[in-house]
């Protein structure tokens, strides 16, 4: 290997690896530990006292019911025979002959598939959340938006009401498929929005793509991979936009507010001409990402999507206008 | 998930919930730097929570004068840094040597998945000066003169340890 082939293999390297554990209840504990003052000593012994008593009259410690369903499901350190309870900071591991189905609280339910390692994070009324460290799950929600929260290395599902397909490898490398209802997936500096009969790649670091449809046609699905993960710019954006239909205007929304501010117009040119926007959504404003005319966008853009993919095999429905194809 | 410097404030105000969502989003980036500097996965995972709890007692000097994550990484390198000269001090007493890469050679092989694994191995086992240097110069993109400062070391040490690291490499991926 020469000095030009290490330098090559040295680039390819990741710059980000999944710890192998979670290594936040360590650092959770210790973080706990630096702030302890011996004037908390009275309060503590008082609310220690407090959780002794409350400890003898009802379970205090939230858990979610796991149920084998083949193979045999690691929960803990213990082997899941038949069912258990996943409580905070569990983790369950299925291999590759195993898989497992866990209740979400009272709202919902998903099946754990081969190969997965998952963590339950925190089990509230208002917060459901799942660290989904690599493995795939199929998750059936049936509650207002924003109780149920999938963490993955590449960053956040956020549930709106729905069912959907979610798999990752340790790295961040994935795919969210909806079903029903809408997900946004999020990281701390992006974010999709991904309604039912949708799709986004997500990959580490960069987080989640822009979405698209089940049946985009596969150079489309090429040029938004190249646009979101391979710093193909003005030109990936450019060839999304040529293969770009009106069944697609989705992924135009998303594309809009990604492009360099130079390419804005042309986008939304191409969204406009594909989609007509709703009465009170200017160019200017759209142009200008202004909130309120990207979110009535949205609202006609999700409002024809959604006719199109409950109405599939019954009508057909035209993508421009969500009215019956003539 | 709020932007990261939404996180960052509500951190800075004691949020422990904001304080996760970063360990959330930076973990695998502080892993990947503790894991390929100390050349030990048991090694990696306790300087990467040494990271986050002294950035937990830090945060508050954070000033958004540099981005986040880089301000982070700094930190990351001088929090394994630091450990890697305690250590050393504390190893040397009890087990005197003339060789300080029988020290580097104690340590657990990383396990680590991927394409690129040879590679990662062949890092690992390197001596500690030579892979601290490498992984400072080659992957992270620091200068001679920054890395000099950080480890301690002259910026001619520098060079040469980087050399002796590529030059090892090379014939550890040959082999």
């Amino acid at each position: 290997m020469n000095e030009h082939e290490l330098e090559r293999a040295v680039s390819r390297l990741p710059k980000s690896i999944e710890p192998p554990r979670d290594l936040w209840p360590g650092i959770e504990a210790r973080l706990r530990k630096g702030r302890w003052n011996w004037y908390w000593l009275p309060l503590a012994a008082a609310a220690v006292f407090a959780l002794v008593l409350i400890a003898r009259t009802v379970e205090t410690e939230p858990a979610w019911d796991v149920t084998k369903l083949a193979g045999q499901p690691l929960l803990g350190t213990a082997r899941l025979t038949a069912s258990g309870r996943l409580r905070v900071g569990d983790w369950l591991l299925t291999d590759d002959s195993s898989r497992a189905l866990v209740a979400v609280g009272e709202i919902g339910e998903l099946e754990v598939k081969p190969g997965t390692r998952l963590q339950l994070v925190a089990a509230r009324p208002d917060d459901h959340r799942l660290a989904l460290a690599r493995g795939a799950i199929d998750a059936t929600v049936d509650a207002v938006p924003r109780l149920f929260f999938v963490e993955t290395p590449a960053g956040t599902a956020i549930d709106l009401g729905c069912a959907y397909t979610l798999e990752t490898d340790s790295l961040g490398t994935g795919r969210l498929h909806v079903t029903r209802g809408e997900v946004e997936f999020a990281t701390g500096s992006r974010s999709s929005r991904v309604p039912l009969g949708a799709i986004i790649q997500t990959r580490p670091v960069t987080g989640p793509g822009i979405p698209y449809v089940e049946d985009a046609p596969a150079p489309l699905v090429r040029a938004l991979a190249a646009f979101d993960f391979e710093k193909g710019g003005a030109r990936a954006a450019r060839n999304v936009l040529a293969l770009a239909r009106a069944q697609d205007a989705l992924s135009l929304w998303h594309l809009l507010q990604r492009v360099d501010p130079t390419l804005r117009a042309t986008v939304y040119d191409r969204l406009a001409a594909l989609l007509p926007p709703p009465p009170g959504v200017t160019r200017a404003r759209a142009i200008a990402l202004d909130s309120r005319a990207l979110e009535g966008y949205w609202t006609k853009i999700h409002r024809i999507h959604f006719r199109r993919m409950t109405l599939r095999g019954v009508l057909e429905i035209d993508p421009r206008t969500g009215l019956r194809a003539r | 998930m709020p932007p990261p410097d939404d996180l960052v404030a509500r951190a800075q105000a004691g949020d422990q919930t904001a304080f996760r969502d970063l360990y959330r989003q930076h973990a695998g980036r502080v892993y990947a730097l503790c894991l390929r500097l100390t050349g030990s996965a048991g090694d990696a995972e306790e300087r990467t929570q040494d990271v986050f709890v002294r950035l937990w007692d830090k945060l508050s000097s954070f000033r958004g004068e540099s981005a986040f994550s880089s301000w982070l990484h700094r930190l990351a390198v001088n929090v394994v840094l630091n450990e890697a000269r305690t250590t050393k001090r504390r190893e040397l007493r009890v087990m005197p040597t003339d060789n300080p890469d029988v020290v580097g050679a104690q340590h657990a092989p990383v396990q680590s998945a991927g394409l690129s694994i040879d590679l990662e191995r062949a890092i690992a086992e390197l001596p500690d000066g030579a892979r601290e240097v490498f992984v400072l110069f080659d992957i992270e993109g620091y200068g001679h003169a920054e890395i000099a400062q950080l480890v301690g070391i002259a910026e001619g040490t520098s060079k040469a340890q980087l050399f002796r690291a590529r030059q090892l490499l090379r014939e550890k991926l040959d082999a």
